[in-house]
């Protein structure tokens, strides 16, 4: 297996330093390189974060809450776990990479997909035996629609203000849980934290969001910023 | 010498015959203009047009009722935009690796980060008088009695930079790509979840700028229309506001060694103790507020006692036979009264001991155990004399307010029966030619029948009793005609004293009404 299509430079191993106290065999190049991409996209900051929304989650649903709280709360964490994997879309280096790098949009199709699974099953193990309101079936859900749409705010405004679209997604899906008591009801399916679990419409809405979203991060990659490059 | 085009007019010159411009105001213009928040602001605004303008215009134009909408509505809407933008531009300086760069300029670190969270509270605080001018426009030109309330609005407007300093101290401290999500989603969390920790009306939590009012009456139609607004909470909420924007604010840009002058930094010092003491003092301040008997929170440090006087208003009245008047808050319903009430009021008029006017009275409010609030009509149905009937409208009662439509119905479900059994004396040990009069009156006033099965013929109510559990909810299924209370004697008696010509059944009241009331006239009596 080639791994030139991460176009690192060839003698990467070279400018490592050494030294006879270093007798570990160091990995490939690809992994190595395909570890600076994760770094360079703060993908392990990404798993704490979503690490630190399940446990937040399962702590949370120790505690005892009314109706309008229960079915909340999951939405909160999820959209948290959302906005961190549509952090990971910014690029610090912008135009240089893009130049450099031949097959870049594997890379970041695949580490959107990983992080959405790892953010959907962190906090879906996280609700797991507990009173999960929705279940698994409304985490995933919810998860992949708000991932999505962050996708879509990162391609449009850029990934440094794409938590904007989560976060205010998740006014909208607080607001429409309400409806449910004090209507008129939001139904629209486009609202998918509202709708129940089994419902259709909305999951097809939510899948259809993650997919617009995850293709365009694809092709596009998140829209630069100059100067951002935490 | 040549500069760059523009740059002339960046220079503070006298020499040339240009104006001076400070440089705080042009740090301040350069700020306002790289500032994340106006790109967030559409968003914001958009937020509080979809849920909280459009939720707002479809309640009654009372003053007290859409305000109080309005501060919990537009607080939640602007909170998590305005953290998360003071979130970002707090980190900006280290986002860009140019903190070192920026230490060699003549403005000390303090000036650079003030300006910057200034410009995000003062795009905030725009957007939110915005907001907040369109709610006021809006309901001055349908209220009917009143004036804007403005403890609220301020209320607004302060939390802005409150949630700016929370945000911007954040990005200071970690800045990180992630640091703004963190923050705007934890801002949203402590700002909505938090509510849910407000036990009863004596709560810390209260303080939150979310809680417009006491948290388990909400936005009551009854609060505020017979009693003055109280500020009381309203003005902890600014101290506890105020307290915490100058410490976050004192404490992220002046307490750092790097920050400026020794005497800068023990000014920050001194200004953040000063601020956590002031938000301190404000939380337990909230947290010794109860609800009174008018629907709102009174804190005893905070209180003026000339807030307990009743309002002053002359009613609007209708002009049926015995006149049906409202507080001119709720004109709007006039005539809804007015077709309820009508009919009913046009077959007593003028019997003795009928009610010369029907008049909206106030409500009282008691804290229940945990998050109950018993409201109830303040003081008895009748009283006075000649006697006035007090009137309680559904809306002052909680819950979702009425359309006009609605208001009909419900009053002539449950007020023209109890009209009418407070002048024949129908009731709980009422006899039975009481309760066929009664029975009859409604017949002939032409209410529908199941009104009467509703078994609100049934009683007076005593004073003191919780109008929760007498008047019909909108929620409560109406007894149908076949499910009737009454017997069969007492109804037969009734349709027989129906079909007499009005006149004839007038007189008869006038004659006979006072021995019905003592129950000293039996069925087989009735014409």
């Amino acid at each position: 297996m080639s791994y030139d299509w991460l176009a690192g430079p060839r003698g990467v191993a070279a400018i490592r330093p050494s030294g006879p106290r270093l007798r570990t065999r160091p990995a490939p190049a690809g992994t190595r390189l395909a570890w600076l991409y994760l770094v360079s996209r703060r993908v392990p900051a990404a798993a704490a974060v979503i690490a630190g929304c399940a446990a937040g989650l399962r702590i949370a649903l120790i505690a005892h809450w009314d109706t309008y709280g229960a079915l909340q709360l999951p939405l909160v964490f999820e959209t948290l776990a959302a906005a961190a994997v549509t952090a990971c879309s910014a690029s610090p280096f912008g135009e240089p990479e893009r130049v450099a790098v031949r097959r870049l949009p594997w890379l970041r199709l695949a580490t959107a997909l990983a992080l959405t699974a790892v953010a959907a099953g962190a906090l879906a193990t996280a609700g797991a035996g507990a009173q999960l309101s929705g279940g698994t079936l409304d985490v995933l859900r919810n998860v992949l629609g708000i991932v999505g749409l962050g996708l879509l705010c990162a391609a449009g405004v850029g990934a440094s203000l794409a938590w904007a679209g989560p976060t205010t997604y998740l006014i909208v899906g607080v607001y429409a849980l309400y409806t449910q008591w004090h209507g008129p009801a939001l139904t629209t399916p486009w609202v998918w934290p509202a709708r129940p679990p089994h419902d259709v419409g909305a999951a097809l809405c939510a899948g259809l969001v993650f997919v617009t979203g995850t293709v365009v991060v694809t092709v596009r990659g998140a829209r630069d910023r100059s100067g951002d490059r935490d | 010498m040549i500069a760059p085009p523009g740059l002339r007019a960046w220079q503070p010159s006298g020499s040339a015959g240009r104006w001076f411009v400070p440089a705080a105001a042009r740090l301040m213009r350069l700020e306002l203009r790289h500032n994340a928040m106006p790109c967030l602001l559409p968003l914001a605004i958009a937020l509080f047009g979809v849920l909280t303008y459009r939720k707002t215009l479809a309640m009654p134009p009372l003053w007290y009722v859409r305000v109080d909408d309005t501060q919990s509505g537009l607080v939640l809407d602007f909170a998590t935009s305005v953290a998360g933008a003071a979130a970002w531009m707090g980190s900006r300086e280290a986002r860009r690796r140019v903190t070192d760069l920026l230490e060699t300029v003549a403005r000390p670190r303090f000036t650079r980060l003030l300006a910057s969270w200034a410009a995000t509270s003062c795009w905030a605080v725009a957007g939110c008088v915005l907001c907040l001018a369109a709610v006021y426009w809006a309901t001055s030109l349908r209220a009917s009695w009143g004036g804007p309330l403005w403890w609220p609005a301020a209320v607004v407007v302060a939390s802005m930079p409150a949630f700016a300093a929370l945000g911007f101290g954040a990005g200071v401290l970690v800045p990180s790509r992630f640091t703004a999500p963190v923050v705007t989603i934890a801002t949203f969390f402590v700002v909505a979840l938090s509510t849910e920790l407000i036990v009863g009306s004596q709560s810390y939590w209260q303080v939150s700028p979310v809680v417009s009012a006491a948290w388990d009456v909400g936005a009551d139609p009854g609060v505020a229309t017979f009693y003055p607004y109280l500020p009381d909470l309203s003005i902890a909420q600014l101290m506890f506001l105020a307290g915490l924007t100058v410490a976050v604010v004192a404490a992220a840009t002046g307490l750092p060694r790097v920050s400026g002058s020794r005497r800068l930094r023990v000014a920050a010092a001194v200004a953040s103790t000063a601020g956590l003491l002031t938000a301190g003092t404000a939380v337990d301040l909230a947290g010794t507020g109860t609800l009174n008997a008018h629907g709102m929170i009174v804190i005893p440090a905070l209180h003026d006692a000339a807030d307990d006087r009743p309002l002053q208003f002359t009613p609007v009245c209708s002009r049926t036979a015995i006149p049906v008047c409202l507080n001119p808050a709720y004109a709007v319903y006039l005539p809804a009264a007015a077709s309820a009430l009508g009919p009913v009021l046009s077959e007593i008029a003028g019997l003795p001991g009928a009610p010369v006017r029907v008049i909206q009275s106030g409500t009282t409010y008691q804290q229940g155990p945990a998050n109950e609030v018993l409201i109830s009509l303040a003081g008895p149905v009748v009283s006075g004399r000649p006697p006035v009937y007090r009137l309680l409208l559904p809306d002052q009662l909680g819950g979702l307010q009425l359309s006009p439509g609605q208001l009909t119905g419900v009053l002539r479900a449950g007020t023209d029966p109890s009209v009418i059994a407070s002048v024949v004396g129908d009731g709980p040990g009422a006899s039975a030619a009481q309760r066929a009069v009664a029975a009859a009156l409604l017949l002939a006033a032409r209410e529908p029948y199941r009104a009467l099965a509703a078994g609100t013929v049934s009683g007076v109510l005593a004073p003191g009793t919780p109008v929760r559990q007498s008047v019909p909810s909108r929620g409560r299924r109406v007894a149908g005609a076949g499910q009737g209370l009454i017997p069969a004697p007492v109804f037969a008696a009734a349709l027989r004293f129906t079909a007499l010509p009005a006149s004839a059944r007038h007189a008869w009241l006038v004659r006979n009404l006072a021995a019905l009331r003592a129950g000293r006239i039996t069925l087989a009596r009735l014409p």
